[in-house]
């Protein structure tokens, strides 16, 4: 029956595992953000290259699934002379495809920022580069940190099929404690739960984050 | 030595073609039920049936809030060990699925019945409608178009989820993948063919998705002319 205390002692492996979990999915936030503000730029921008480019690229990532992906860039970096362990393998390709989704977000809050705001900041001589800055992205950015929080506990919940290119982060450290005590049941259900009481920490938080930065925008924000 | 033959061959398009036809099987099966599933954790909650309405919530929270991977992991290596019994890949990844997908349809069940108007129910109540014709009759059609869209972005998405039963060693579109890479050294050719015949499915399903969402927001149309 259900009995934990069989996998006190592989406590360590589990702590080590998430620890690359944490890292690899810090690394990713980093990289997905940056990403998702460069595609997101260049979706809402006047520029018609730019705008089929950044179309292609979310389209095309948002619907493949990523597990094709880091087997791609697993097996296909070494193949262009590219020599970087899984960990890398794992944050590059994390970052590049969450970096879609965080992209389509940041638009949704470009766009919703109220034209009478732009408008002001242009009839006081901001120039195109100051209004974005200082006005459009400070605004878009405090309104998406709530939908940018679920694609990134998306992501941390991602980093576990990196499992599959043999990085022992949380899942594969698990993986590993399940077969060395013959007892699946109880550490999968515990992964689960743990998994589940980690986003749902971060998740809290998050909504707290956003609700303080938001404060003064009123109700609807 | 084992390589004998390197290079693709005609069978890799069987094999192709095999994958294919196992990833849209799980894909569908695991939709409905996970439809049928939904539609009635969905309603328990609704109804606030006493002590199910709690546990499906809290079932459902964790099903939504961990890694699928970790959730296959555990149908496929932990429920036979603690059941003794045995469970195929496929068994296990149909399990699975399902329930994930259950969990996510009965959020959108519960908000969309609860988008109608509060009012629509006073007044078919006042016109002596049974519960049943109220859900039936009024509920029904008018959360299913509300419904429409979420439905069709979750199917995508799980379409991209299925990938992962490969992991456990059911012999879907990736796992053909794998295997064709591990053979022919290839990458560049075998996952971009992979990935493009997803993208192609996901175009295909919100393709179908759109021609049903505007089917069943007809009546909408009706009441704008």
């Amino acid at each position: 029956m259900l009995d934990l205390s069989a996998m006190a002692e592989y406590l360590p492996a589990f702590v080590e595992g998430f620890v690359i979990t944490a890292q690899v999915s810090i690394i990713s936030i980093i990289g997905s953000f940056f990403i998702g503000l460069m595609v997101a730029l260049a979706r809402v921008s006047a520029n018609k290259a730019l705008n089929a480019v950044s179309l292609i690229y979310v389209d095309l990532f948002r619907n493949i699934p990523f597990i094709v992906l880091i087997f791609f860039g697993y097996f296909g970096l070494p193949e262009i002379g590219v020599y970087i362990d899984a960990f890398w393998t794992g944050c590059l390709v994390l970052s590049i495809a969450v970096g879609a989704y965080a992209g389509e977000t940041i638009r949704a809050g470009i766009l919703s920022v109220d034209k009478g705001v732009i408008e002001a900041a242009r009839s006081f001589g901001f120039s195109k580069l100051k209004i974005y800055q200082k006005v459009i992205l400070p605004i878009a950015l405090t309104t998406s940190v709530r939908p940018l929080g679920s694609v990134f506990i998306n992501l941390i919940l991602t980093t576990s099929i990196l499992s599959a290119i043999t990085l022992n982060e949380l899942t594969g450290a698990s993986k590993i404690i399940a077969s060395t005590t013959f007892r699946p049941f109880e550490v999968y259900v515990f992964l689960v739960l743990f998994y589940g009481a980690l986003t749902f920490a971060i998740s809290g938080l998050i909504s707290l984050w956003h609700n303080r930065l938001n404060r003064y925008l009123g109700e609807g924000a | 030595m084992g390589y004998v033959d390197e290079g693709f061959s005609i069978y890799d398009l069987q094999l192709w073609a095999e994958g294919l036809g196992v990833s849209l099987w799980i894909f569908v099966v695991s939709t409905l039920i996970g439809l049928l599933l939904g539609g009635m954790i969905g309603l328990v909650r609704y109804y606030r049936v006493p002590v199910f309405a709690q546990l499906l919530m809290v079932i459902s929270e964790f099903l939504k809030n961990s890694p699928v991977l970790v959730q296959l992991f555990l149908v496929y290596f932990g429920v036979p060990a603690l059941l003794a019994v045995d469970m195929s890949p496929a068994q296990a990844a149909i399990i699975t699925l399902s329930g994930n997908t259950a969990a996510f349809i009965a959020v959108i069940v519960i908000s969309s019945i609860e988008a109608i108007d509060k009012r629509q129910l006073e007044a078919a109540r006042s016109f002596a409608f049974s519960e049943a014709q109220i859900m039936r009759r009024i509920i029904f059609p008018q959360s299913l178009s509300l419904a429409m869209p979420m439905l069709v972005s979750l199917a995508i998405n799980q379409l991209q989820v299925t990938s992962l039963i490969s992991v456990i060693g059911v012999v879907d579109l990736t796992r053909v993948g794998d295997i064709i890479n591990q053979r022919t050294f290839e990458p560049f050719i075998v996952w971009p063919v992979i990935g493009l015949t997803y993208f192609i499915l996901a175009k295909i399903v919100a393709m179908v998705g759109t021609r049903l969402e505007r089917k069943f927001s007809a009546y909408r149309t009706v009441n704008q002319l």
